[in-house]
Formats: C-alpha cells, sequence, structure tokens
C-alpha cells in the first residue's frame, strides 16, 4: 500500500454544500408535509418531525466528519464483519421487525425506528469494493464474479422478503455498476442481464407476493381503487401536475395539507415539493444531485485506488438509482415502492447513512496523493 | 562508417510511452455513468413538464375538485293548503344513519361496519356493500344512509360515536307527513327517495345521491315549486371528508307553497257519502268540479291509502297490504281507470244528434221495449236491442229524461225497416268525432300523474283492433255508452260541465295558485279551456233542460236536492258475461250532475263499481249537492249581519 498524505485542502466542501442544500431543503419539506398534523416545531421537542430530522442531519455530519478523519482502507479490513452484522440485522427484522403499510422494515433500538435495509446499503457497497478491489487480477474468473454477485444477493433476497422490492432494485443495480467499473467481463455481465430477464416473468408469478402484484397492477391502472392503494399514486400526480411552474407556496399545496397526499414526507416528499414549490423547485433538486453526484465520481476519479474508487462508484449508483426511483414513483413512471428520497425524504437511517457514505468520500479525497517530496513539501 | 544504434538514441528526444493513470484507464466507464446520471435525470425532468407544464390546468382542475365540495342547501319543501287554508302537509325531522365512503380508511372498515351495525341492527354484509358500491361510484363523498328514521337514543349514541367512527354521519332530514292522510292522498302523493335511475336524470339539476323529491300526486308534478331553489355552500374539505372552511355560499330561495282546489271538508264528506254507498264494489268515484275554472273541489277514489305509509322512510309493514290490495287503492280511478258510460252518455249522443239536425226537440219516437234488427251480413237473423222499459212515444225531452235506449238507438244508429231507412241517425264516425271533441278518448291534460285517455271506438278502429266490420249493433251500443266505449269519471264529470257553462270544455286542475311563505300569491293557475264544444248554445240549452226534467220525473230524481235545483244523468252500465236471456248480472252504477241549474257552480260524478245509477249513485250526489250547498247556505246566513 502506497504511503498517502492526509491534505485538507483536498477536502471538498461542494459535495458537503450539496448534500446540506438537499437535507435542508428536505427539512422545509418534511416541515410543510407534517404542517397540517403537528404545526410548527415548538423548541427542542423531538416529536416533531424536522426537529428529529434536523437532529439526524447533525448526528450524520459529526459521523460524516469522524470517517472523513478515519482511513477508508480501515473499512475495507472489517467490511467482512459490517457485511454479516448487516446480514444479521435484515434477517432479524424479517422475524421481529415492526409492520408499516404490509411491509416488514423497521426495528425499535432504544425508542427510535432503525431500518437496517438503508444501512445495509452502505455496508454492500463498502463490501464490494473491498472484495473487487482485492481481486483485480482475477476479475475474468467465474468464481469470483459469481461471489461479488452472491456478496449483494444475499441482502437483496432478505429485503426483497420484508417485502420491499425497491432497495433489493438497489441493491442489484449497485452491484451490477460496481460490477462493470471494477472490470467485469461484458460476457458475464450479459449472461446475468440475460438471466434477470428471463427470470422476471417467472419471479412475478412465483415469488412477488401479493402485494407487491397489487402495487403493480396499481401502477399499470391507478384508477383500479381510486380509494385504496391507487390512492396515493393518483394523488401525488394530481399534487405534482397541479404544482404547476412555480408552485402553490411552501405550506400552500392543498394536496398536501388537506392530507390527500399520504407519506408526504418520506415516500412522497417530492409530490410535495413538486405541488408547492413546482417545476423550478423540482429542478432546485436535480441541479443539487448532479452536482452532487458529479462530485462524487470525481473522487472516484481521483482516487488512487481501486477500493476507493470503486467505493465512490458504489455511492454514485446507489445516491443515483434511489432518487430515480423515489422520483419515478411520485411521477407515476414505476410502480408503487417505498423507497426514500436521498437526503431529503424524513428518516434517520437513511440520512445517516448517506452523510457516512459522504464522510467516507471525502476520506478517499483526502488521501487521494501519492507520498512524494513535492507533494509533500507543496506544489 | 560507424552504424550509430538508432535504437538507443530514440528514448532521448521521443516522449516515454508511459502507462495510462488509472484515472484515465477509467475514464471511459466515468464517462458512461455520467451519461447514465445525465439520461435518468432527463427522463424525470420531461415527465415533470409534460406534467407541471403541458397538462397542468387538468391537474389543477382534478386538485380543485378534490379540495372544494359543494354543499347543496336546500330549503324547506313547500307547504300545501287546501283551498280554505287548511295545512295538508309538515315537515318533520328524523335521524338517519349515513357513512361518507371516502372518510371511511381502508384499515378501518370492519371496525366502523361492526360497530355501525350493532347500533342500527343492520347487517354489517349490507353496510359494506353499500360502501363498497359508493366508493367504486364517482361520488364517494357523499353520505349513505344506512338507517333512516333512528329512534332518538341510537341517534344519541351514534352521534356520540362519531368522533372514533371516521366516515359516520347521523343525518337530520326532513320528511313529510300528511295530517288528512287518505282523504287527501290522490291529491297529494308523497315523497321518495331518489332511485338510480331518478338519479341519473336528475343530477344535472343538483339532485344528491341521498335526496328525495315527489313520486306522485302533485308531490310530483309540483317537484320543482316545492323544492324551490336549492342554494350551496362551497366547502374546503380534507382528504376524510371533513369541512374546513367556507368558500363561498349562495343561500336557497325558498320553495313555493301550493293552495289546492281541493275543499278538504267537502272532500271528507263525500268520501263518507261515497263509502256508505259502495256495497258490493270494488272501487267509487265520486269528483266535484267547478264548472267556471276546471278546479276539483273534490275528488275522491275508493279505497283511498294512507300516504304517510309511502312516504319516505316507507313503512315496511303497512306496505304489502297496500300492493295486494286487489281494489288498488293507489291508483286514482276517477283518472287512472275506465269503464262503459251506461247511459251518462246520452248528453253526448243527444247534443251531436241535436248540432247535426239528425233529431229536434221535437222528433218523437215510440219505445215497445226494445227494437229489432236484422243483421247486416246474415239476412234473416235479427237481433233484439232491449229498452230498459216500454216507454212509449217520446219528445227528445223525454227520450233524455227517461233514458230511453230505443230513442238513443234512432238518434245514432237510425232505423230500418224491411231493408229501407225510415230513420236516419248520426252514424258511429260522427259521433266519435262529437266525442272526441268533448275530450272523450285523450287525457283532460289534469295536473296529476297517472291518468288514461279512454277509448272513443269507431269502424277502422274496430277492424284494426279487433279484425271484425263495425256493425249497426255497435253503433247502436255506442249511443247508449256501451260496447267499446271507455271513459274515465273525471272525462265526464268536465263533458257535464262543458254542457252546463255554455261549451268550455276546461283543463281540469288541482292547483289553484302557488304562494309564498307569507301568502302573496306567486303564481295564479289560471283557468285553461281546452277548446269550445262544437255544440250551439242553443243546442247545449235543449240538452240542459232535458236534463233538468231527468231529475224532475226521470230515473235521476233519485239525485234532487233539497237545497238548490239540479240538473243531472244517470247511466247503468251494463258489463262482463250476458245471462242467456241477453240480460247482464253485473252493471257499474254512474250519476252526473250540476247545480244550480240555472247559474251552473258545480258539477258532480258519482260511479260505483257495481250497482245502479238511480238507485246507488244518484243518493251520493244528491247528498254531494246538499252538503255542498247546504253549506254555502249556512255561510252566507252566518256572513249576514
Amino acid at each position: 500500500m502506497n504511503a498517502r498524505l492526509i491534505r485538507l485542502r483536498d477536502f471538498d466542501p461542494l459535495l458537503f454544500l450539496a448534500a446540506f442544500a438537499l437535507v435542508g431543503l428536505g427539512t422545509l419539506l418534511i416541515y410543510s408535509g407534517s404542517f397540517s398534523q403537528f404545526g410548527s416545531p415548538d423548541g427542542l421537542d423531538f416529536s416533531h418531525p424536522v426537529v428529529r430530522q434536523a437532529a439526524f442531519a447533525v448526528t450524520g455530519l459529526v459521523l460524516a466528519l469522524l470517517f472523513t478523519r478515519i482511513d477508508y482502507r480501515v473499512l475495507g479490513s472489517i467490511s467482512i464483519g459490517l457485511y454479516i452484522a448487516s446480514v444479521a440485522a435484515l434477517a432479524f427484522v424479517l422475524v421481529a421487525g415492526e409492520v408499516t403499510h404490509g411491509s416488514r422494515r423497521w426495528i425499535e433500538i432504544g425508542g427510535t425506528p432503525v431500518q437496517p435495509s438503508e444501512l445495509a446499503k452502505l455496508v454492500v457497497v463498502i463490501t464490494l469494493a473491498k472484495y473487487l478491489a482485492d481481486h483485480q487480477e482475477q476479475m475474468g474468473s467465474v468464481r469470483v464474479f459469481l461471489t461479488s454477485l452472491v456478496i449483494a444477493a444475499v441482502p437483496a433476497a432478505l429485503v426483497f422478503a420484508q417485502p420491499d422490492l425497491g432497495s433489493a432494485v438497489i441493491f442489484a443495480a449497485v452491484w451490477f455498476g460496481m460490477a462493470v467499473v471494477g472490470g467485469a467481463p461484458w460476457k458475464h455481465l450479459g449472461a446475468v442481464l440475460g438471466a434477470a430477464m428471463v427470470a422476471v416473468p417467472f419471479t412475478f408469478i412465483g415469488l412477488v407476493t401479493d402485494y407487491q402484484r397489487e402495487r403493480i397492477a396499481l401502477w399499470l391502472d391507478p384508477q383500479r381503487d381510486p380509494l385504496g392503494a391507487g390512492f396515493q399514486a393518483e394523488q401525488a400526480d394530481i399534487a405534482i401536475g397541479s404544482g404547476g411552474m412555480f408552485g402553490k407556496g411552501l405550506t400552500h399545496g392543498t394536496q398536501t395539507q388537506l392530507d390527500f397526499l399520504r407519506t408526504e414526507t418520506t415516500d412522497y416528499v417530492f409530490s410535495v415539493l413538486g405541488e408547492e414549490l413546482g417545476f423550478v423547485g423540482a429542478i432546485l433538486l436535480f441541479a443539487l444531485f448532479i452536482v452532487l453526484l458529479w462530485r462524487a465520481l470525481r473522487v472516484a476519479e481521483l482516487s488512487r485506488d481501486m477500493f476507493g474508487r470503486l467505493l465512490a462508484t458504489g455511492m454514485v449508483i446507489y445516491i443515483l438509482l434511489q432518487a430515480f426511483i423515489n422520483v419515478g414513483v411520485n411521477l407515476g413512471l414505476l410502480p408503487v415502492t417505498g423507497i426514500p428520497l436521498p437526503f431529503v425524504s424524513q428518516g434517520g437511517s437513511s440520512l445517516i447513512a448517506l452523510l457516512i457514505g459522504l464522510g467516507i468520500l471525502q476520506s478517499i479525497l483526502l488521501r487521494h496523493r501519492p507520498f512524494t517530496f513535492r507533494n509533500f513539501y507543496g506544489g | 562508417m560507424m552504424r550509430v544504434p538508432r535504437a538507443a538514441n530514440r528514448p532521448r528526444w521521443r516522449p516515454r510511452r508511459r502507462e495510462p493513470q488509472p484515472h484515465e484507464r477509467f475514464q471511459q466507464r466515468f464517462l458512461l455513468l455520467k451519461a447514465l446520471i445525465l439520461l435518468l435525470f432527463g427522463v424525470l425532468l420531461f415527465q415533470l413538464a409534460r406534467m407541471q407544464i403541458v397538462d397542468h390546468e387538468t391537474y389543477s382542475t382534478r386538485a380543485e375538485s378534490n379540495r372544494l365540495r359543494m354543499i347543496p342547501e336546500l330549503p324547506p319543501r313547500g307547504l300545501i293548503y287546501d283551498r280554505n287554508g287548511e295545512q295538508l302537509v309538515e315537515n318533520l325531522p328524523i335521524f338517519s344513519a349515513a357513512v361518507v365512503p371516502a372518510g371511511v380508511p381502508d384499515d378501518q372498515l370492519l371496525t366502523v361496519v361492526a360497530e355501525v351495525s350493532t347500533l342500527t341492527g343492520v347487517a354489517p354484509g349490507e353496510i359494506a356493500g353499500l360502501i363498497a358500491a359508493a366508493k367504486k361510484s364517482d361520488d364517494p363523498y357523499t353520505p349513505v344512509v344506512v338507517k333512516e328514521d333512528l329512534d332518538d337514543t341510537t341517534a344519541f349514541r351514534l352521534r356520540e360515536r362519531q368522533a372514533d367512527l371516521p366516515g359516520v354521519r347521523v343525518l337530520v332530514e326532513s320528511v313529510r307527513s300528511y295530517p288528512a292522510g287518505p282523504f287527501a292522498a290522490h291529491y297529494l302523493g308523497y315523497v321518495g327517495r331518489i332511485d338510480e335511475q331518478e338519479y341519473d336524470e336528475l343530477r344535472a339539476a343538483g339532485y344528491l345521491l341521498n335526496d328525495h323529491l315527489g313520486k306522485t300526486g302533485v308531490e310530483y308534478v309540483y317537484e320543482s315549486v316545492l323544492r324551490g331553489t336549492p342554494g350551496y355552500r362551497q366547502v374546503e374539505i380534507d382528504a376524510s371528508g371533513r369541512e374546513n372552511e367556507t368558500v363561498r355560499s349562495v343561500a336557497p330561495r325558498p320553495a313555493g307553497n301550493l293552495v289546492l282546489s281541493l275543499d278538504l271538508d267537502l272532500q271528507r264528506q263525500v268520501a263518507r257519502y261515497l263509502q256508505d254507498a259502495m256495497g258490493p264494489s270494488l272501487n267509487g268515484v265520486a269528483v266535484v268540479m267547478d264548472v267556471n275554472t276546471g278546479e276539483l273541489l273534490s275528488m275522491v277514489s275508493l279505497p283511498s291509502y294512507d300516504n304517510n305509509v309511502l312516504t319516505d322512510p316507507v313503512d315496511q309493514k303497512a306496505l304489502p297490504a297496500l300492493l295486494d290490495d286487489p281494489a288498488k287503492p293507489l291508483v286514482n280511478h276517477a283518472i287512472g281507470e275506465v269503464h262503459p258510460p251506461g247511459s251518462t252518455w246520452k248528453q253526448i249522443t243527444g247534443t251531436a244528434a241535436l248540432q247535426e239536425g239528425v233529431a229536434t226537440v221535437d222528433t218523437t219516437i215510440t219505445s215497445l221495449g226494445s227494437i229489432s234488427v236484422e243483421d247486416e251480413y246474415t239476412p234473416g237473423r235479427v237481433w233484439v236491442m232491449r229498452d230498459w222499459a216500454s216507454l212509449g212515444t217520446m219528445n227528445f225531452y223525454r227520450g233524455l229524461a227517461m233514458s230511453s235506449d230505443v230513442y238513443f238507438y234512432y238518434l245514432s244508429g237510425g232505423y230500418y225497416q224491411n231493408g229501407r231507412e225510415v230513420f236516419r241517425g248520426l252514424g258511429a264516425d260522427r259521433l266519435a268525432r262529437y266525442a272526441r271533441d268533448y275530450g272523450f278518448g285523450s287525457p283532460t291534460g289534469i295536473d296529476l300523474p297517472g291518468e288514461v285517455e279512454g277509448l272513443v271506438p269507431d269502424p277502422p278502429w274496430k277492424e284494426e283492433t279487433i279484425g271484425e266490420v263495425w256493425t249497426l249493433g255497435d253503433t247502436y251500443n255506442f249511443g247508449i255508452g256501451q260496447g267499446y266505449l271507455t271513459i274515465t269519471p273525471l272525462q265526464l264529470v268536465r263533458a257535464t260541465a262543458a254542457i252546463a257553462n255554455g261549451g268550455d270544455l276546461l283543463v281540469p286542475r288541482v292547483v289553484h295558485e302557488i304562494v309564498d311563505e307569507q301568502g302573496n300569491v306567486l303564481q295564479g293557475v289560471d283557468r285553461k279551456v281546452a277548446r269550445q264544444v262544437s255544440i250551439s248554445n242553443s243546442n247545449l240549452a235543449i240538452m240542459r233542460e232535458a236534463m233538468r226534467q231527468a231529475v224532475v220525473y226521470g230515473p235521476a230524481r233519485t239525485g234532487a236536492s233539497s237545497r238548490v235545483t239540479i240538473a243531472a244523468k244517470t247511466g247503468t252500465a251494463e258489463f262482463g258475461r250476458p245471462l242467456p236471456d241477453g240480460r247482464y248480472p253485473q252493471s257499474h252504477a254512474w250519476y252526473v250532475g250540476y247545480a244550480p241549474f240555472d247559474n251552473p257552480e258545480i258539477a258532480v260524478v258519482v260511479f260505483l263499481e257495481k250497482g245502479i245509477g238511480a238507485t246507488n249513485a244518484g243518493p251520493v250526489a244528491g247528498k254531494i249537492f246538499d252538503y255542498y250547498f247546504g253549506r254555502q247556505h249556512l255561510a252566507e246566513r252566518e256572513g249576514a249581519p
């Protein structure tokens, strides 16, 4: 391992600024989305969603700085442990988790609901990065390829069983993207893609639960049950469409404030934005995401080692897909799956996992230059 | 010359071929990833622009219709009075249990259904069915009534539980009560909940899913007056249907009140007199019409029904008896059923004959109890047409007064001896023309539903419908109000009113005027003349005199009044199967007349489904004339200083 120099000048403020702009925007939307039920926060009242979210953001920031300080390569060495712990947590959720909206996703830790699948996504990124980086010389081998696939498939299967189809898709996409960047042979990747294509119809019939099938049917035809589950998708469309160019103004969206929107601070937070801040607000959101992803890709480009490069790539794919699926669901482009909008949706597990991820990216940045005299003496 | 190895020199001036830097090696893949980022956000942006810019208007409208609900505000339904100001309807409040389908969250549906079922006693399956059906409709926000007319305790308990049973409402609805019950039921009709078909037709007019409307009677015909003009409140509601604030409101305009032509006091008496005379009759009818305006002061159809049973909420226990009664109490027999008029038809045949010059007052005809008619198509076969008695030689007055069938056989069909015409009659075509002119064979246009038109037969009709040739016998029967001819009592009393008033065929009316709450007339209901009958005044005067003589010395004297001079005519219309001797065992009793003779005010018709005109119907009419003019006399005396 090359010696590295920690240079604080390499810290990328833009990466954090974009992320915290998203968190800020999200907090405003959570404020509006919870307004009809909670009103304005009254001091440090931790039962208020805005206060909770702010607390999570602060916690996340502290952890991010901590992980910036820690050499990311340490994570590689403990990735096996993290991975086993995550898989165990996912399995535990299946047995003893709390059920919301027909799906078993939460466990309570000290009064705070924790969603292990959100943390597991970060851990899978780390584990895959480590495994693929360590096996760069054998990337042509089927064994290595399949092992990497299994690393993603185990947690994917566990979240699929919750059932959380969206998160399972994220695991799959993260694996695929990292395998591509990690140099997996195209013929292997193509074979997996082909197998997936063939398997989808069978999965739909055999493995997908009634709950998921119903959700997909509703996505195809929201009018099917205008007051049941299709109601959400329908009302989200109305909220976004009625927002128009400039929106109805924060806390003035009728769909949001009169509770036509459901889960308006989590899965459907984008609909609040669409209704109250309009097309312009959505463009701001997209711009922030693109800046964030660009800066995260820059980390991948600059990283001196494969582990860092794959870590950053994994984070980019994780954030990109999660944002795309969430907004796509809000816009009626994709079937309803309960996936949070990164940095924006209310929820501590997702936010903290993401901020830790960004901290790791900063850690990669700070350590990307080789230890040379020129570097040492400045230049 | 020494060869300098060129290869060794090359690195000195050519750039070193270096290994590509890692970030360069991955550049291509990262470029792909960047393209993917832009592509995915591009897709989202495209869809977003479609929704927020292209289809913005559509979504806006849907958001508004989500948010804003028009809550109609109905004025209290208009009241109805008789012509003397007696109130005939009351609006009473009742409590109903209802559910707003959109207000019941799916996960609480079972709890709500179970609780509502326990409190109201309605089967859970029924409640769930109602909710499921309304959820699929395009208006899941209007409350669906689960049970009407809750008792106070249940209403109170349900209202207490409203807070923890989302979507459950206790509605206060207004229902009708009819103090006069059966005495005015055929005038008033009743009010019921809107049915599916009516809702489809009327929703554009502002009717709601659980609305009420008049189903028959004046409640039906004057629905728009009695309903008034609904106002509305436009309110903002949240997703569970709770009202947030009123955005706009328009006050309802009060409904009009109706003053009927009905004289309830007279009606009660008429009903009593008729009831007493019913005997074996399935039905009886008596109508008192103002001969100058066409207003019906009284119209009794027996048996009647209590409209409190049928008005919403329907009394399910009493309903089957009403529906199964063979006498059909729900039918207003004055307008809804037809019978042959018998001899009361002779005024029509008589005036037609006078007008056509077939007869004059001096036309004398002798009745020996019957006439014989040779069959036109079977030579040698002879039909015997009976008279009710051997009445001797009669002029026109006596012929009508004594109700001689033979006299009117002559006038309608003529008389033939040995194939030679010795008296030329009207013939079926001319008689049919006059019958129609008097308004028979078509509805009178009364402002009540359920009127039937009856039948004026003629030769083409017989051929088309029965497929037989019209015979002279048919003309004879037609002339005395038998055979195929059928009429309603109302048609007869109106034709009689036309004879009395100088020929104005009036449109009968049950509503006198429309007034506001203070009693100011909003709209008078004008006297309407359908047409002038084509009988000259002098011929009408002859008929009036003939009808007067019928009361003096003819069978119609059974209806004479001690209080007023009347003119009238009896009728006994045979029906059913004839006995072997040609007589009929059953007959309808008719009596029709007007009074006072010299200055007509009212015309009266009495019909009994079984009976003899003079014996059974006449006395009823007599009592009606007595009561009407006796009461008037009393009122005049009391009013005098």
